[in-house]
């Protein structure tokens, strides 16, 4: 048994019900430091209502979550300073650009995280700057925020949490609804944490993306883990796919023979240049 | 016409959203306003509001509307702008509102009309012209001063004033979500136009408007609680933090004794 | 019914951004008592929704079209004290921003439209739907009702502060300095717009929002601590009797002989019959800094005043001797008679409801 420093997360046997309906049943997992996870599912699976509650904004009904070998809990979070230190360390960017872009500018809107973790101004200044060089968005310092095309709000998104240097990022769909540019793009700054102590756990239903962002992958469905494994042995298991609603079968007619096998969209393969933080 | 009422309500959003993109663009340019730290502008316009609603003099009102146009200018305002968003309105609206003012206000009668057996005061005249220009002359102002600073700027200057930071923090926060919220009710408007045929009955058309209005209302309220899970994740404890970084110049000094003067001498002599 | 900078005079608009404070301060207090961290994003939001009301135009029986408020909705589904904020906060926004309403007149707007707007507006809703099943059908009845007095009483409110402006603040030779019409022409004048448009348009939408509620989404018709994500502030439940309500109400009743100081009839209010009779024509001169007094009654005030006979002319019916008391009570029955239509309105749906169920 690998000691728990290492753990990122672990957590055993929790329920999560929403007004009444179970989004998690009896799930069990285990999160390792600098890991790089892919929770795989469609829509309803309970991938996004798993992250929330990784980031301590819902906790289950039944079971428990261990953050680095501390409980998490409501408790927890409320006492002296282990609040602070937790949100600053773990960060989620949410699925919705907008839900998480509540300031007036984006210079506001990544300068809110480190004003609230009370950093001098200077710091804060500082790092924001240097925070929008490093994702090119310095030229939308002073916009606001229905200014901003979709990709650039899930650039802001993701450095208003980047700006605190997070140990865990927590990924809610980053690349749903952008277009090819802008999702490679998201897909490059998720690769170049391969490698470092960053932990990193996507939630995600697009399959393309699998490969390039994943050392492991759960699948999910209904609420629970149906399927466990690298990203290759997963993303070749069509029935596992199937079954998790992440492809779809096509019936078609040969002459008098008619089958069905399931099909998914949008998959091609190319050669491409690997940079130095590529794969090995 | 069925699609009339949707018509003029997705027009005022058009409005809504023209407006603000005016405001940003004016928002940055070299000009007299632009020039001063925002606490200044504040300070200075409000001065100047309150000392034209202590004025009783039509001169004086009159000078310092002119002197709101010399600093519309100076900001790089065009007068033609102003014209068509203050004055052309407000005349329509005060000064329709103050005719009737004209003819039933008691006093030296100077004008009369035998034909409708109607006839004008002095008194009358004068109040008309008071209540008239003292509309324009303030909005004048107000809409320089919104003109040329940034929202966010003139919620920092209010947050210099001593508004509680949850106050400036609900307002900067309304403000931002009212432009997603214009958008949504645009979309489902648009949306709801273009599957009409044909004419509506009354009730159906207001049974529209308030599902419209109902899905609206809903979707705020979940908006609302996914902001609140951000906020926390980004450690928000109850306490809000801004950031003011305004710093007064000399020319700030001057700018702000030159407001406050024009106010006090426009109140001295008003009065 | 946003009054712009220039249409009430200095002292008024400092007493009613008093009283409009002591509003905000309370409902500031008990919504952070309440909402606690949450306040901040649902205010705001809801706010934002307000905002976005107010610019709908809603069709009303009879093909016209009217704006609303919104003000009823946001204090059944806020309670008072929350909407007091929100629509707060969206008036605000639409002065400073968007040049609808004035500055030195946003406490006015305020008080007029956020604070007694909520108060009257969620009073009246839990009057008439008193202990009714959430998503019964006299809910949206109460919700019209609600939003048709609310809205009417915030516009009886503003045509009185313009009402008393010409009797207070007049230069040497009678000229009004700011709202130029007296309280018998500018109460009329306000709440025919009002009384026909503004209040319908506040009726319909509540009602069908409220309707809309029902069938979509209740949880948000039980309160506030029905929402997504409350924090545990267990009993406290937003919802003060509708007694202590009609008490505030009362109080600002109280206070409407504030237009009262100069003895005799106010300034600029004079019946023709004044003008004709050589006692009241000696007080109208002396008052008017010697100035004669017209020989004959202007044709004009003569035609206009034969418009308009208040059932209590002069605000003061006969048997009352003091003119201060005459005011609180011209008050009272104005809005008693609100409150009776209210409860004869109940009187109405509790027949029609039983009515229904048995056929």
């Amino acid at each position: 048994m690998t000691g728990t420093v290492n753990a990122a997360f672990e957590i055993n046997g929790i329920t999560f019900d929403y007004e009444g309906i179970p989004a998690i049943r009896d799930l069990s997992l285990r999160i390792e430091r600098g890991e790089r996870v892919v929770l795989l599912g469609a829509n309803g699976s309970g991938k996004s209502t798993l992250l929330r509650i990784l980031d301590g904004l819902c906790f289950p009904t039944t079971g428990a979550v261990n953050f680095a070998g501390n409980p998490l809990t409501p408790e927890g979070l409320q006492r002296n300073g282990y609040g602070l230190a937790f949100r600053r360390q773990v960060a989620l960017v949410f699925q919705n650009p907008d839900v998480q872009l509540f300031n007036p500018t984006v210079f506001d809107e990544i300068a809110y995280g480190p004003l609230q973790l009370r950093w001098s101004k200077e710091n804060v200044l500082q790092h924001v700057d240097e925070t929008l060089r490093v994702l090119g968005i310095s030229h939308l310092k002073e916009r606001a925020p229905y200014r901003l095309s979709g990709g650039e709000k899930k650039r802001v998104a993701l450095a208003s949490v980047l700006v605190l240097d997070p140990e865990v990022l927590l990924l809610d769909e980053p690349t749903a609804t952008l277009d090819p540019k802008s999702q490679s793009q998201i897909v490059d700054l998720i690769q170049q944490w391969k490698g470092t102590t960053k932990t990193v756990v996507t939630a995600t239903h697009q399959l393309e993306i699998v490969e390039d962002i994943a050392d492991r992958v759960l699948v999910l469905e209904a609420g629970a883990v149906i399927g466990a494994g690298t990203p290759s042995q997963i993303l070749s298991d069509a029935d596992l796919l199937l079954r998790a609603n992440l492809v779809h079968a096509h019936r078609h007619s040969h002459g008098s023979v008619v089958h069905s096998h399931p099909h998914r969209h949008g998959h091609s393969h190319h050669d491409h240049e690997h940079g130095p933080s590529g794969k090995s | 016409m069925s699609q009339s009422f949707i018509e003029s309500t997705l027009q005022g959003f058009a409005r809504a959203f023209s407006k603000a993109l005016i405001s940003e663009q004016a928002a940055i340019q070299p000009g007299l306003l632009q020039s001063l730290d925002p606490r200044v502008r504040v300070v200075g316009i409000l001065a100047l509001v309150i000392a034209v609603v202590l004025c009783h003099k039509l001169a004086v009102i009159g000078a310092v509307l002119v002197l709101g146009v010399v600093v519309a200018v100076a900001s790089r305002l065009s007068v033609w702008s102003l014209a068509t968003r203050v004055w052309f309105v407000v005349l329509g609206f005060t000064g329709l509102i103050s005719l009737p003012a004209l003819f039933i206000t008691p006093g030296d009668r100077i004008v009369l009309v035998p034909e409708l057996a109607l006839s004008i005061s002095a008194q009358g005249l004068r109040t008309a012209a008071l209540l008239v220009l003292r509309v324009e002359t303030a909005a004048t102002l107000t809409t320089v001063l919104v003109l040329c600073t940034p929202w966010t700027h003139i919620l920092k200057a209010l947050r210099s004033f001593r508004l509680p930071t949850e106050i400036v923090t609900m307002l900067a926060m309304t403000h931002r979500y009212v432009f997603l919220l214009i958008e949504t009710a645009n979309q489902m408007f648009e949306s709801r136009q273009s599957r009409m045929v044909g004419e509506l009955t009354g009730p159906e058309r207001r049974r529209m408007t308030a599902r419209t209005a109902g899905v609206l209302l809903s979707k705020s309220v979940e908006l609302s609680h996914e902001v609140y899970l951000a906020m926390l994740s980004r450690g928000f404890d109850g306490e809000v933090r801004l950031l003011t970084d305004f710093r007064f110049r000399v020319h700030d000094y001057f700018g702000l004794t030159g407001f406050i003067l024009a106010a006090c001498l426009a109140i001295w002599m008003g009065r | 019914m946003h009054i712009p900078d220039g249409y009430l005079s200095p002292s008024t608009c400092v007493t009613l951004y008093a009283f409009a404070a002591s509003g905000w301060y309370s409902a500031l207090n008990r919504v952070r008592r309440l909402l606690a961290t949450r306040m901040i994003p649902l205010i705001s939001v809801f706010a934002a929704f307000s905002f976005v009301v107010m610019m709908f135009n809603i069709p009303l029986p009879g093909g016209t079209t009217g704006h609303a408020l919104g003000v009823t909705v946001a204090a059944i589904v806020l309670g008072p004290s929350g909407s007091i904020l929100a629509v707060s906060i969206a008036l605000a926004i639409q002065a400073l921003f968007f040049g609808d309403g004035g500055i030195t007149t946003l406490g006015a707007n305020c008080f007029n439209m956020a604070i007694v707007g909520s108060v009257v507006a969620y009073g009246v809703y839990c009057l008439i739907a008193g202990k009714s099943e959430v998503g019964a059908r006299r809910r949206a009845f109460a919700a019209a009702i609600a939003g048709y007095v609310s809205i009417n009483a915030a516009a009886l409110l503003t045509a009185f502060e313009f009402g008393i402006q010409p009797t207070l603040f007049h230069d040497a030779s009678g000229t009004p300095l700011y709202a130029p019409y007296p309280l018998h022409v500018a109460v009329p004048a306000m709440m025919i717009g009002h009384l026909t448009l503004a209040g319908l348009a506040e009726a319909v939408i509540s009602a069908g929002l409220v309707s809309y509620l029902q069938s979509s989404d209740i949880g948000l018709l039980r309160g506030i601590q029905g929402f997504p994500g409350m924090p545990g502030v267990a009993n406290s439940v937003e919802d003060p009797s509708p007694v202590r309500l009609w008490w505030i109400v009362g109080f600002l009743m109280l206070c409407t002989p504030l237009g009262i100081l100069a003895a005799g009839t106010a300034w600029g209010e004079w019946s023709s019959a004044d003008l004709g009779n050589p006692a009241a024509r000696v007080q109208i001169e002396a008052s008017s800094g010697n100035r004669a007094a017209p020989s004959s009654v202007p044709a004009g005030l003569q035609k206009l005043s034969a418009i308009w006979t208040a059932p209590f002319p002069g605000y003061a019916p006969r048997f009352v001797k003091s003119a201060g008391f005459g005011y609180i009570l011209s008050a009272m029955f104005g809005v008693g008679l609100l409150l009776l239509a209210a409860l004869i309105a109940t009187r109405i749906a509790n027949g029609l409801g039983k009515w229904e169920s048995r056929s």
